[in-house]
């Protein structure tokens, strides 16, 4: 192996590193920023929906378990406001 | 939020939607999960959602309307929700607002600032009982 791929190989560890540390000071610690790599990251998409844009319709399942309606029945008399998350 | 729909319930209607966990226990589970006795593994029943979406609704008295989204998680994708976000519907049924991904864009300011430029701002001189609303998940008071 040559000097400079020595090098490349130790700098680009180095990089690594830092990145790791910034991304465990980022979410709180180590297993924090595997959490957030691992789990996180995948599923978060800033999405192509923008002001103006026809809101897409879905089907939910009210709270009872068994009755279904869309997003879109809600829609029409007055301002929507959606609200979308999770307990955890 | 909870405040922002007490202002405005007269004016606008409310639905929130249950996406997939954010922190369960078998993913990317937190301290403040466990601290805050929040412990589920993430649902690969609709049941499942079902069970926990109830839960949440019966620890905080959560007044807004509620819906469940199905297991293929199609509203979820649909509006790039996960792992919270706001988003305003007008009359026509297009987007009005889009809030930012959550929780670093997460803003319940922007929502309220959009009823207030509409309907008028509602001022409270200091904070009331039952304020504490579900915000940076539904379940984290802010």
């Amino acid at each position: 192996m040559t000097l400079f791929w020595k090098w490349a190989i130790g700098v680009f560890l180095v990089l690594l590193l830092v990145v790791f540390v910034l991304l465990c000071k980022m979410a709180g610690s180590p297993k924090d920023a595997y959490g957030m790599l691992r789990y996180a990251l995948p599923h978060m998409h800033r999405g192509t929906l923008k002001v103006g844009d026809d809101a897409p319709d879905a089907r939910l399942l009210a709270l009872d378990g068994a009755n279904h309606f869309h997003i879109r029945e809600r829609t029409g008399a007055r301002p929507l406001v959606v609200i979308f998350g999770s307990y955890t | 939020m909870v405040q922002i729909y007490n202002d405005y319930k007269d004016q606008a209607d409310f639905l929130t939607v249950y996406v997939r966990e954010a922190h369960p226990t078998d993913e990317w589970q937190m301290k403040s999960n466990v601290k805050d006795d929040v412990c589920y593994a993430q649902p690969k029943t609709l049941a499942q959602r079902v069970a926990i979406a109830n839960d949440f609704i019966k620890r905080f008295n959560y007044p807004i309307a509620f819906g469940i989204d199905d297991i293929d998680n199609a509203a979820n994708d649909a509006y790039s929700a996960w792992p919270e976000r706001f988003y305003i519907i007008d009359e026509s049924g297009r987007i009005a607002y889009r809030g930012g991904m959550g929780p670093f864009h997460y803003n319940p300011d922007e929502v309220r600032a959009w009823l207030a430029a509409r309907y008028g701002a509602v001022r409270h001189d200091a904070p009331t009982p039952g304020s504490a609303a579900p915000a940076a998940s539904l379940s984290s008071p802010k």
